[in-house]
């Protein structure tokens, strides 16, 4: 009987009591911090990787313009003023028609005009990039609910 | 004690929860006020930008894959007021290398409006100049002096023309609005140009993926021949000079399909400085002769009017008629070239010297309705439909109308009364050259967009004469150049075609001293390849086609059989008999 009651008494000690509140208090500051620290680490790395996809866009249009700039300036050195000079520089001349000999080619079928087409063109970036990289996490859970991790068709 | 320590502890729990009611309340009144609204549609301002997109303009290629038209970089260089630190020194720099005076940068940097905190102070400022500044700008920046501080540089696409003036009169050209004008740029302004975009641009990196993507505007590949064009350009330049015409126009077309593998007028103009234009042109229907510039082509319609008369049954090859030197049509008498008589000919003696007196009796056999129902069909008095900007369609005066009179029926059948654009009488006389087959001419050979290609298919005109009616007249008028040696004539190839040469009309009737002269021939006869329309207006060494149009043509059809890799006759025969 005695004992029991010391155990009783001990355990409502108003010290007890107070650590008990304490603790509990602490547990919910630690996971408190924990998501906030999770949530400014994903936050923070999205906002690099945004900045960083900005950056890589300028970088994409710097390019293309240099592209169409080296397009024009190889143009400019190839175009027919320039050829011509080059040519009679090297000791070339225009050619007479009697001065050809045309050969017959058995299977050679004359070229159709046509260019060479640029790589195939991205219309729509988006779609090449991984849905990890573009959804949220509510998207994600959503459609981890709606599909049961399934790929989506 | 405790009771007390205990009422103190509610008091205080009370209090400092009435405050915080009281804060929580003023944040709930403060977020939900008008002032609220205004303030976040202030910093919604602040969160991104609308900017105005323009997708690259689409290049342009000529059919072997050479580059006549594309884009260049060039900058906008301005100063942000907020952050220049000497205007002086911006001035001196600026005014140095952009080619300003001093006085001009330091008005714009110091006098602008209070409310501006960007100035431009020059544009379209080349990417070697923009290099030269910068480098100076980072020299500047590396010995911590910032003097330059505030320069900015915003780069754009010009449009370039790599060949400056080649097949000017073709292409057209681009203002600095991004319009185009005349030619391919300006019928196909908007497949080149794009859709410009708005775009809302966040400053929230998070939102970054959110701006779309611009697609470019339609590259298009163009039918002509750049070698070929360059050459016909030559030929056209030299002959003016030698023959001392004043203008001219040169079409070279593939018969078969209607292509257009070079097309050549002049005068022609630098692209990449179009502001020559008003120096060069007095009007927009200068700056293409062969499609703007409808004229009285003269005797080169002959030939059409024997497809006539020849589909119509009236009269063939050898159909014998006496020529007297004249003939009454209408109440006016009609006369040949050299007003001479010449005797009993046959229809390829008709077109062989060219005689306005049997031409007026064939249509006149023919009578109005037959005569013009044919020239109709030839698609006289309506455009090609050629796919460049600026066509003009000439004119076919038909009965009915006011200023059709009976005389008329007789000087329209050798090109008299009548008017047409080169292209017109190309594509009118391409029935001829293509077993009855009359081909729309067209430039465009195709469109790449979005990584494909699409070509763009041959049409035609209709057939306004049979297969049988051209290509008995194809050899009627290969015989005519070949009996009467002429200097259209090309060795090794069979051609077909005709001299034109007329009196262009005034306010006082034909000047006699003043001519158009034409030729239109094809070759070669059996297959042809290529079809040839030569004008030269007012020569003065020569009124004559025969003298001036007609070698013009042997010279594009010499460099046109080279550079389309096509041997001649006896060759060609032996390698398709093999």
């Amino acid at each position: 009987m005695q004992a029991t009651q010391i155990i009783h008494a001990y355990k409502q000690a108003p010290w007890r009591v107070q650590r008990q509140y304490v603790g509990a208090f602490l547990l919910f500051v630690i996971v408190a911090s924990m998501i906030a620290a999770l949530y400014l680490t994903v936050t923070a790395r999205a906002a690099v990787t945004g900045r960083e996809i900005q950056e890589l866009r300028i970088e994409i249009t710097g390019f293309q313009r240099a592209n169409a700039d080296l397009e024009t300036q190889l143009a400019d050195l190839t175009s027919t003023a320039v050829m011509e000079q080059r040519a009679f520089a090297l000791g070339y001349r225009p050619v007479k028609p009697g001065e050809l000999e045309y050969v017959a080619v058995s299977g050679f079928v004359a070229p159709e005009p046509a260019i060479l087409l640029e790589a195939e063109d991205v219309a729509n970036p988006e779609r090449i990039i991984p849905e990890a990289y573009t959804q949220s996490l509510i998207e994600w859970f959503d459609e981890e609910i709606k599909f049961g991790g399934a790929k989506q068709p | 004690m405790r009771r007390q320590y205990a009422l103190r502890s509610m008091t205080l729990i009370a209090g400092f929860g009435l405050v915080a009611l009281a804060i929580l309340v003023q944040m709930i009144r403060i977020q939900n006020s008008e002032q609220a609204a205004i303030f976040l549609s202030q910093g919604d301002q602040y969160a991104g930008e609308f900017r105005m997109f323009y997708p690259e303009r689409g290049e342009i290629y000529d059919r072997n894959g050479h580059l006549l038209a594309g884009n260049r970089t060039v900058y906008e260089v301005g100063v942000s007021l907020l952050e220049m630190e000497d205007p002086d020194a911006l001035a001196f720099t600026l005014g140095t290398y952009l080619g300003l005076t001093y006085e001009e940068v330091f008005k714009k940097l110091t006098e602008s409006p209070d409310s501006w905190s960007y100035v431009v102070i020059q544009d379209y400022v080349d990417a070697n100049t923009v290099a030269a500044l910068q480098a100076q700008v980072a020299q500047l920046e590396t010995a911590n002096d910032f003097r330059l501080q505030g320069i900015a540089f915003k780069p754009h696409f010009q449009r370039s023309y790599p060949e400056t003036s080649l097949a000017s009169n073709v292409l057209g050209f681009v203002t600095r609005d991004g319009r185009g004008y005349f030619g391919i740029e300006e019928k196909y302004n908007d497949l080149l140009a794009g859709n410009p975009v708005q775009v809302w641009v966040p400053r929230d990196p998070n939102k970054a993926t959110e701006i779309p993507r611009v697609p470019n505007g339609t590259t298009l590949v163009l039918t002509l021949n750049r070698d070929l064009q360059a050459r016909v350009e030559s030929i056209l330049d030299e002959a003016l000079i030698e023959y001392g015409a004043q203008n001219g126009a040169i079409v070279v077309m593939n018969p078969r399909n209607g292509e257009i593998l070079a097309m050549s007028t002049t005068p022609r103009m630098d692209l990449n400085n179009y502001t020559n234009y008003f120096s060069l042109y007095n009007d927009g229907s200068q700056y293409n002769r062969s499609i703007g510039t409808a004229y009285e082509p003269g005797s080169v319609m002959k030939v059409l009017t024997m497809a006539a008369a020849l589909d119509a049954g009236l009269v063939k090859p050898e159909t014998t008629y006496v020529d007297t030197g004249s003939i009454q049509v209408g109440g006016f008498t009609i006369q040949n070239w050299d007003k001479e008589a010449w005797g009993e000919q046959n229809m390829v003696g008709c077109l062989q010297h060219s005689l306005n007196v049997c031409m007026a009796w064939i249509s006149t056999q023919m009578g109005p309705t037959i005569f013009y129902g044919y020239m109709e069909r030839f698609g006289f008095g309506h455009p090609t439909g050629v796919d460049l900007a600026g066509e003009a369609m000439g004119r076919l005066k038909t009965p009915g109308d006011s200023d059709w009179y009976n005389v008329d029926l007789g000087t329209n059948a050798f090109g008299q009364g009548v008017t047409a654009t080169p292209l017109q009488m190309l594509m009118a006389t391409s029935a001829i050259a293509n077993n009855g087959k009359m081909v729309t001419p067209h430039i465009l050979y195709s469109m790449l967009r979005d990584g494909h290609q699409y070509n763009v298919p041959s049409q035609y005109g209709g057939s306004p004469i049979t297969s049988q009616t051209a290509h008995t007249l194809s050899e009627m008028l290969a015989q005519s150049l070949s009996a009467e040696s002429s200097e259209a004539l090309l060795s090794g190839y069979r051609v077909a075609g005709k001299t034109g040469t007329a009196q262009i009309p005034t306010d006082f009737g034909y000047d006699p001293s003043v001519t158009n002269a034409s030729f239109i021939g094809w070759g070669p006869v059996d297959d042809p390849q290529f079809m040839i329309y030569v004008w030269l207006n007012a020569p003065t060494s020569s009124i004559w086609g025969s003298q001036t149009a007609a070698p013009t043509f042997s010279k594009v059809a010499e460099q046109t059989v080279i550079l389309l890799n096509i041997p001649p006759d006896n060759v060609r025969l032996q390698l398709t008999s093999k």
